[in-house]
């Protein structure tokens, strides 16, 4: 049952640039690409607890560094390009994530929030390589011979992408990692004394859902085709911090169904610019006090949750 | 560089630090009492002062008037927020409280959006535009009229806290919940009147500084910086918060001086990140002992 709904899922996702319009297949991958963020989002705020206002930086360094390669080197194969996109962004996770180590809670918040920023600023500064606030045209993404330009070309580009970083992602959850997340998320002093290295794994989540934002915001520059600094704000942390918390914290099909949500409402509201945060904002206030656990946790489950 | 230039730029750092330490002050009032951040503290302040603005608009009122009308209305909100929204989630983690805060701060900058554009409005100032010349110093009457203004504000608030009963419950509250509910504090009263108080501060503050930052619907955004002070000073701690604010706003205007021009913006993050990383209890706060 569960498998089969899995393969029609994925044929129509295969077949979905044949079924719908072009906007519709844009728009599908920008939900993907929020996907791969909520997910690495959820790795680090769902799963061990710790609250990033600052994962449009991330994201940011993600899309410059896929964009400037891509600029400088055209030849470069999409895959690489992104994979180099997704380390960079990852030491840089490291970069904070490791003096964070000493930080909890609010103090990690306003961290990371602060991170946000300077991270913008630097966009700004850096303009020889960035082009500061003129923005920067990001040329078509190449795997050899293959020149991704078409709307559908990029959607496989990002479905394949995605496909991955989720299998990925449920495979770090179900194992010895991911409890050992969980149960830092449950309580420090209890992992610790069952033997979970605080450090080690708080570090590792920072890496890794650093990868997975910097990943999708290379993707992000390939299927946009431009980016700029204000794109990069602290109003797209929030959103993304929106996507887990209207998903589900530590639930990776929360994180998607979070992402999906989100995208659609930015992308329906696109009329009602003015009215856009006021909606965010209720939908942020409704789901901490009516649901906590999200889209995710209102969805019956039919086997028990590991533990 | 002459050294009354540079008095004129520390007292201009002395004005706005003023602000941040208010934006502070205003943050550690209801971390003391709920432990949780604020994150709707600038909103409410961008609110307050518009609806004091659009009473000066309206009926030309005197600028002791408005000052009053922006105080009574951030009261009103303070207190509208805790008993509609926070107190629902009291028993909620304080990730969630400060979720639900965020989520206020952009329904409250949607809503001056809403309802006074999100243009910019000059507003009306207490004092003299001629700046005050004491021989070759220069200095701009605004800035010793924020920092005069706020200092007897935190002179009022530093004898409420010592000499008053809500200001000892307060206290009490700070220290430990539990106590002082047995000693028959109403901890719920004391949450409400420490927003109250909050948002009153953050309304005195938001009339101070709207004359030189021109009101506007993102002038809630001066929050961050208060956090950066609060994280400066230590956070908890109330002259942290003053100390953390005058050191942040005198160093913002004087690292353009030597840093390059760009810099600018980035100094109350990349100063609140160093802070954390180095000595995350503040400057006057004390590490914090924690118990299994």
């Amino acid at each position: 049952m569960r498998r089969a709904a899995l393969v029609a899922g994925g044929a129509v996702l295969l077949a979905w640039p044949l079924l719908v319009p072009r906007y519709f297949v844009f728009l599908t991958s920008l939900i993907v690409v929020n996907a791969i963020v909520a997910i690495g989002l959820n790795l680090l705020s769902g799963y061990t607890n710790q609250l990033s206002f600052g994962h449009a930086g991330f994201f940011a360094v993600g899309a410059y560094v896929a964009a400037v390669l891509t600029v400088r080197e055209p030849a470069l194969p999409v895959v690489l390009t992104l994979a180099l996109a997704g380390l960079a962004t990852a030491l840089v996770g490291l970069a904070l994530g490791v003096p964070c180590l000493r930080l909890e809670g609010l103090y990690l918040a306003m961290a990371t929030l602060a991170f946000g920023f300077v991270v913008v600023e630097a966009i700004l500064n850096l303009d020889w390589l960035t082009r500061g606030n003129d923005g920067l045209a990001v040329p078509v993404a190449r795997l050899g011979p293959l020149a991704l330009a078409s709307d559908a070309a990029k959607y496989y580009l990002v479905l394949a992408v995605g496909a991955l970083m989720v299998a990925a992602a449920v495979n770090i959850a179900r194992t010895r990692t991911g409890r050992a997340l969980l149960a830092i998320r449950e309580s420090e002093i209890a992992a610790q004394a069952s033997g979970v290295h605080l450090a080690a794994y708080k570090t590792l989540a920072f890496a890794v859902s650093a990868f997975y934002t910097g990943v999708a915001g290379g993707l992000f520059a390939f299927v946009v085709g431009f980016i700029s600094p204000d794109a990069f704000d602290v109003f797209l942390s929030v959103d993304f911090v929106a996507m887990i918390i209207v998903g589900g914290l530590g639930s990776i099909p929360g994180s998607i169904l979070g992402a999906a949500v989100i995208t659609l409402l930015y992308d329906w509201l696109a009329a009602f610019q003015n009215y856009r945060p006021l909606f965010f904002g209720l939908i942020l206030i409704g789901c901490m006090l009516f649901m906590p656990g999200g889209i995710a946790s209102r969805v019956p489950r039919r086997t028990p949750p590991a533990r | 560089m002459t050294t009354a230039a540079l008095i004129h730029v520390v007292v201009s750092g002395l004005a706005t630090g003023s602000i941040y330490a208010l934006m502070a002050i205003a943050l550690v009032i209801i971390y003391n009492a709920t432990r949780t951040l604020n994150f709707a503290q600038g909103e409410m302040l961008m609110i307050s002062t518009f609806v004091g603005w659009a009473a000066w608009e309206a009926l030309a009122l005197p600028l002791v008037v408005v000052l009053l009308v922006a105080v009574a209305a951030a009261a009103l909100l303070a207190w509208a927020i805790e008993w509609a929204v926070i107190r629902r989630a009291i028993s909620a983690t304080h990730f969630d409280v400060l979720i639900i805060t965020l989520g206020l701060s952009l329904v409250l900058r949607a809503a001056a959006g809403l309802v006074w554009t999100h243009d910019q409005f000059p507003f009306p100032s207490f004092f003299d535009n001629r700046p005050l010349v004491l021989g070759p110093v220069r200095v701009a009457p605004v800035s010793l009229g924020i920092i005069g203004g706020s200092l007897g504000l935190m002179l009022a608030l530093g004898a409420l806290f010592r000499w008053t009963r809500l200001g000892r419950a307060m206290r009490a509250v700070a220290q430990n919940q539990r106590a002082a509910r047995l000693m028959g504090i109403s901890v719920e009263r004391v949450y409400s009147a420490s927003w109250v108080l909050a948002g009153v501060v953050g309304a005195i503050a938001g009339v101070l500084i709207a004359p030189v930052v021109f009101l506007s619907s993102s002038m809630g955004l001066v929050v961050i910086n208060g956090f950066t002070a609060a994280v400066l000073g230590g956070f908890g701690s109330m002259p942290g918060a003053v100390v953390g604010g005058m050191l942040l706003g005198v160093l913002e205007n004087l690292a353009p001086l030597w840093l390059p021009a760009g810099i600018k913006h980035s100094v109350p993050f990349l100063l609140m990140i160093a802070i954390l990383m180095i000595r995350p209890s503040g400057v006057l706060g004390r590490a914090r002992q924690r118990k299994v």
